[in-house]
């Protein structure tokens, strides 16, 4: 005998109805959850959660014990399945928004944008709830006609509004005990902050965002002078290829081929040796790229070695930049510790290094 | 003189001592002995470098296999030991940027 929760007739009549369309509405949480997951990688973004759940029979039980009234049949409860996306910044429950208005029909009448809820003067549970239906030319199942007719609810809403939503609820707000006004208002003076935070977060984005871009027009348009050696900055700088002629060029000594691996382990480096913009940068491979290539040629030309690492350019400019500079075998030392950590071998490298160069005559 | 690789564990991770001259024919046999670290590669595997006298291309072509299959499964490669000669090749050929080396 199924469990009644002590309801009343109609009350079990839902209940009842609930129960056949269990299978339905697990079959259609799988489906809106992988198209959303599908649609949300296909965009490129990036959101902290997408979950769904499909209502339990003892909360649906005590939904309708309070208003089951409310409801003339199961369809009518529009979170029997609710599923949840939940952002990292507030202007991307925006493009989730626009996503899901996309992929679902959506009741209007029903669906709720609870951040434009709110008075001038107050805070709390800002969150967008759509109610939606799946279009049978998204997706349709001839032996499951009735996953295109049942409502289900999604909610979108930020990290943090999900936090304070949770702790919201939590604390009562379904529990039938009303909470004291002092605790209310504190609760939505934090949704206040919550809200002035996720602005922040938002403004802090774009600020990086425009900051990347004029930096990358900056170093498109060759003002390198003008551009602060960081770490942005030089993964721009990297993206022009500039060591890639050099590393041509000495793996034309061997015909060897180039491995490419990331140089941004060089950033240190460069910013060690005192470079402060990328035209700091730029110019060390101008000027020293002729004895570096000088260096690797006398280092592989006696070899039949046919194979190197991108490294190779960058090591060598480095290697020639210090040396130009006069700090000798502290110096050579100083590119190797940096760049792979201080080891015992580092002074045998440099010590290498060190009398090939002036084997070479590159020391005065 | 012939090229040896034996593998053994230590301390939880895999030992791989490569011992002689890895050139070229000899690289195809190293190719064989390597293959139970490809296999394990989410774990920490040393190689052990001491006595190997000479690397060729085909020689840092598998070290550059095991180094993208532990980056792949998430283990650590570290070349233990090296000697003047294969230091030499390594700073040649920018490999000494790509590896973890530990000092014998």
């Amino acid at each position: 005998m199924m469990e009644d929760y002590g309801l009343d007739l109609h009350g079990r009549m839902i209940l009842e109805e609930f129960r056949e369309l269990e299978p339905v509405l697990f079959k259609m949480k799988d489906t809106v959850l992988s198209l959303i997951r599908k649609d949300i990688a296909d965009k490129g973004l990036m959101v902290t959660a997408t979950e769904a759940r499909v209502k339990q029979e003892q909360s649906l039980a005590g939904k309708l014990e309070r208003k089951g009234s409310k409801y003339a049949t199961a369809e009518d409860i529009t979170d029997l399945l609710g599923v949840r996306v939940i952002t990292f910044y507030s202007d991307d429950v925006d493009k989730i928004a626009a996503m899901v208005e996309n992929l679902f029909d959506i009741d209007r009448e029903n669906s709720v944008d609870k951040r434009k809820m709110h008075h001038l003067d107050s805070f709390g549970y800002n969150s967008l709830h759509y109610i939606c239906r799946i279009p049978a030319a998204v997706c349709s199942d001839p032996d499951c006609p009735r996953m295109n007719e049942i409502p289900f609810e999604i909610q979108i809403r930020t990290a943090l509004q999900h936090v304070w939503a949770t702790l919201y609820h939590d604390s009562g707000y379904k529990s039938g005990v009303e909470i004291p006004v002092g605790y209310l208002r504190d609760m939505n003076r934090l949704a206040g902050m919550l809200e002035l935070v996720d602005e922040q977060f938002c403004r802090i984005r774009t600020g990086i965002n425009d900051y990347r871009r004029r930096v990358q027009a900056l170093v498109a348009d060759g003002c390198l002078e003008e551009v602060e050696l960081d770490g942005d900055t030089f993964k721009s700088y990297l993206a022009m290829q500039p060591f890639d002629h050099l590393n041509r060029r000495i793996a034309a000594l061997n015909q060897a081929e180039i491995q490419d691996v990331s140089l941004q382990k060089f950033l240190p480096v460069l910013r060690g040796l005192g470079m402060k913009t990328l035209g700091d940068v730029d110019r060390m491979v101008k000027e020293c790229s002729e004895d570096a290539y000088r260096l690797a040629a006398y280092q592989l030309g006696v070899t039949d070695i046919d194979i190197i690492t991108s490294t190779v350019a960058p090591q060598n400019l480095c290697l020639v930049y210090v040396l130009r500079k006069g700090v000798g075998r502290a110096g050579l030392k100083y590119v190797f510790d940096t760049l792979n950590g201080e080891s015992a071998g580092n002074e045998a490298l440099s010590e290498m290094v060190y009398a090939q160069a002036e084997e070479m005559k590159m020391i005065e | 003189m012939k090229m040896d690789v034996l593998i053994g564990e230590e301390g939880g991770a895999l030992v791989c001592t490569l011992r002689g001259r890895l050139d070229t024919p000899a690289s195809q046999e190293v190719m064989k002995a390597v293959q139970p670290l490809l296999e394990q590669a989410d774990r920490e595997i040393i190689l052990d470098c001491r006595d190997l006298e000479y690397i060729s291309s085909s020689g840092l072509r598998i070290l550059l296999m095991l180094r993208k299959e532990t980056g792949r499964k998430g283990g650590r490669l570290v070349i233990r030991g090296i000697r003047e000669a294969i230091r030499q090749v390594f700073l040649m050929t920018g490999f000494y940027n790509l590896f973890e080396i530990r000092e014998a």
